[in-house]
């Protein structure tokens, strides 16, 4: 066994390359927590810049292939890019973007030469952002009990409905959904996915008031209500043939779920860590109370635990190694992690974690902002509930036959 | 990046599986449980002949020279009966510390013996009312010219009888660290050894009264240097007895994925109740931190990376999810769980015999954080 990647001359010198790349081309404050909407929407296109210019190079998506646009890269070279970008706090790609993440390897799994060649080079290189729509007023755990339809006529589908929970701040350029396209079909057959312009006629988008989009909050706190009216969708952008959308689904639900696994560090340790050791109470560091030690231990060994879990999961999809359960396992233990180290963290700093204020929160309020976020992790890509679900058809519990983890290469 | 194990490795497990189905199956593991010293001569015999006692014995010293990580492989195999005996007591434990603690003598002449079976050791480190750490061991033996006597009890002592040899930590000096280790033999005048009664499995009470053990017996051949030696015996052993561990939630699990799968209540298989499938899934999320945090631990040591607070960690995780591991597989199986001859009491109470040994989870948690210098 071999727990890190050991790098040969030539990927040490693509390390060099990458290192000075980034000291030129990384704007400084790219990091900050915007001041207002107006900062938002700056900071927004700082990264979307940096994305562009990552894009170019084929760095912004390193694994994707690069005759869509990617980088072509193995996943050694893509390791360094995360490694040597996660130094600026920063990760790939540089803002809310799950068209690349969720969307354009459905498209890579599902969708004609036609329309790869049209949809994912825009996307791996940086030119558009991309939203995902899924959920509805009626449809959250159900999520195939969608009810907006798109019903064709000639060239083009024609659709009509709500999503919920949608995006980020700041707009998208395209946005992909499932919808309905045979309203008499049988559940599971009767939804196809779409890859939308999201500046066509008869789309309108309303900001949604949330616990996660507090003044502390990111980019990808907020969250929108999107409608759709007769909003007309060419045949073209549907993808993966009509009334086989759930399976096309399979793939970005999959990863959606951890199967893709993640690596890099834990920034929300780091900066606790540091807070509890300049942080004093009753003259002496946080640290210096057991109490607290004990609960930073249990904080410290979550982390640990979801580390190795997103390590274990990011070798099995790269090394072709079958998958089971453990997409979901890695999804379920960061929600319930991240949930219960809201009280962890409350009861280890007190009510400094609670505010935003400058003089008495933490840096840049980054603990309030876990203590919201913690609570609205819960739900985005599946609840932790859908997620034990998933495990349980997946390990085959009480049943004779085990469900396949969905394809996603 | 490699998560998956060698072709050696492999092999290896391959080998120990079909050991285990062919000589320690399910009723054996059961029967086990009732006997006095854990293990079979023969089993014992073959399973020194297969080189598995002494595998992390250097082959200077008569063993296989195996790493960490391959014994873990062998231990996790082991922990899926659970094969009780003394295998990790002599074979791991003691080996590593006469490895550490021993001088070129005392190495040459006791490893082999382990490797070959001959003589069973076991590690004595706990006393009445004390915990694991050196400010537990109060036993001070006096010296006498060339030999010292030792009053007092070990207790919590892992296979101490099917031991032929213990491992005694005493106390040599004033300071905190000053413990040496002596190695006494069972048969000597004077001690006494017996198992404790109840819901622990092989864990001894040991009595020196007027034992009388010459010089020759401190390992090092000088006083005073037994606790560090101890420390990096014990970093090095506490993995492989959580991999044995981590075997043992591994075949928890499949029993209850497959009594899930085949026992009907109310017409339908019972795991098609979500409430059953919650436990499975708490289950088999204890079964991977284990394991992950495991053979993490298992791979930084053997690259001779710095592993204390992985160590650490990967002990606590284990005895926690053990436990939870057994808790909710009870909470699958109801009734016939409890049975003895159903075959998870053994895993249970495995479990809770390994739950303070070597140091319990907090105490774990708190050496941890200050391995990482907070």
């Amino acid at each position: 066994m071999d727990f890190e990647v050991t790098y040969t001359e030539e990927q040490q010198r693509f390390r060099e390359e990458v290192r000075a790349w980034f000291a030129a081309n990384v704007p400084p404050g790219i990091t900050r927590t915007p001041s207002s909407l107006e900062d938002s929407l700056q900071n927004y296109w700082q990264r979307r810049e940096l994305g562009r210019k990552l894009g170019e190079r084929g760095w912004l998506f390193p694994m994707a292939p690069k005759e869509y646009g990617g980088g072509g890269l193995d996943v050694d070279h893509a390791i360094i890019l995360e490694e040597e970008i996660d130094q600026f706090d920063l990760s790939l790609p540089p803002f809310y973007n799950s068209g690349g993440m969720l969307g354009a390897p459905s498209i890579l799994v599902w969708g004609s030469e036609e329309q790869k060649k049209a949809f994912l080079p825009p996307i791996y290189r940086g030119e558009v952002r991309t939203w995902q729509l899924l959920s509805e007023p009626g449809a959250g755990s159900d999520l195939a009990g969608v009810k907006m339809r798109a019903i064709r006529q000639g060239d083009e589908y024609v659709l009509n409905g709500q999503k919920v929970f949608i995006g980020s701040a700041n707009g998208t350029d395209w946005m992909w959904t499932l919808a309905v396209t045979d309203p008499n079909g049988e559940r599971h057959k009767n939804l196809s996915w779409f890859m939308i312009d999201a500046n066509l006629p008869g789309i309108t988008l309303q900001p949604m008031d949330l616990l996660g989009s507090g003044e502390g909050g990111g980019e990808s706190g907020h969250k929108n209500t999107i409608f759709f009216e007769d909003v007309r969708v060419p045949a073209f952008c549907l993808i993966g043939g009509e009334n086989n959308g759930w399976k096309v689904a399979s793939t970005h639900l999959e990863l959606e779920h951890g199967g893709g696994g993640r690596i890099g560090r834990n920034r929300l340790w780091d900066r606790l860590l540091s807070y509890c050791r300049e942080t004093r109470r009753d003259g002496q560091p946080l640290t210096a109370d057991q109490d607290v030690r004990d609960l930073l231990a249990d904080i410290y060994i979550k982390g640990e635990v979801g580390r190795l879990f997103g390590l274990r999961n990011f070798w099995l999809t790269y090394a072709n190694q079958p998958k089971s359960y453990e997409g979901p396992q890695l999804s379920l233990y960061r929600k319930t992690a991240g949930l219960w180290m809201t009280s962890a963290i409350l009861e280890a700093v007190g009510q400094a974690a609670l505010t935003t204020d400058p003089t008495w929160g933490s840096d840049d309020g980054f603990l309030e902002n876990q203590q919201r976020n913690g609570i609205v992790a819960m739900h985005p890509g599946g609840t932790a509930d859908i997620q034990k679900i998933s495990m349980a058809r997946r390990i085959g519990i009480g049943r004779a036959t085990r469900e396949a983890a969905g394809k996603v290469a | 990046m490699e998560l998956s194990l060698n072709e050696q490795q492999q092999m290896l497990r391959e080998s120990v599986r079909s050991f285990m189905q062919r000589r320690a199956p399910k009723g054996t593991i059961v029967a086990l449980q009732r006997s006095e010293t854990g293990y079979q001569p023969e089993m014992w015999s073959t399973i020194a002949e297969l080189g598995w006692l002494g595998l992390l014995i250097p082959a200077e010293y008569g063993g296989g020279g195996a790493s960490l990580t391959d014994a873990a492989v062998l231990y996790e195999e082991l922990g899926r009966g659970p094969l009780p005996g003394p295998f990790f007591s002599s074979g791991v434990m003691s080996a590593l510390t006469i490895l550490e603690a021993g001088t070129e003598e005392q190495r040459r002449r006791i490893l082999p013996e382990i490797a070959g079976g001959r003589q069973v050791f076991t590690v004595a480190i706990t006393e009445p009312a004390r915990s694991w750490g050196a400010q537990g061991v109060a036993i001070a033996p006096e010296r006498r010219g060339d030999r010292y006597r030792l009053n007092g009890a070990k207790l919590f002592v892992a296979d101490a009888v099917a031991a032929t040899h213990l491992i005694v930590a005493v106390r040599s000096g004033s300071g905190l660290d000053a413990i040496s280790l002596i190695v006494v033999d069972k048969q000597a005048k004077g001690v006494s050894v017996r198992n404790l009664p109840g819901f622990m499995g092989w864990q001894a009470e040991v009595k020196f009264d007027d034992v009388e053990v010459p010089a020759s017996a401190i390992l090092g051949g000088r006083e005073n240097q037994g606790w560090a030696a101890l420390e990096r015996a014990m970093e090095r052993a506490i993995p492989v007895l959580c991999a044995y561990q981590v075997g043992s939630c591994q075949a928890v699990f499949d029993m209850s994925v497959e009594y899930s799968q085949t026992r009907e209540q109310f017409g339908v298989p019972i795991g098609r109740f979500q409430r059953v499938q919650d436990h499975i899934i708490r289950l088999v999320n204890h079964l991977d931190a284990a394991r992950w945090t495991t053979y993490e631990a298992l791979w930084k040591l053997d690259c001779g990376h710095p592993a204390a607070a992985s160590v650490h960690m990967a002990k606590a995780v284990t005895a926690e999810a053990h436990m939870e591991a057994c808790n909710a597989a009870h909470e699958v199986h109801a009734g016939i769980g409890s049975s003895h001859e159903y075959g998870l009491t053994p895993h249970t109470q495995l479990s809770r015999t390994l739950f303070n040994y070597l140091g319990d989870p907090k105490w774990h948690k708190r050496r941890m954080a200050n391995a990482l210098a907070w």
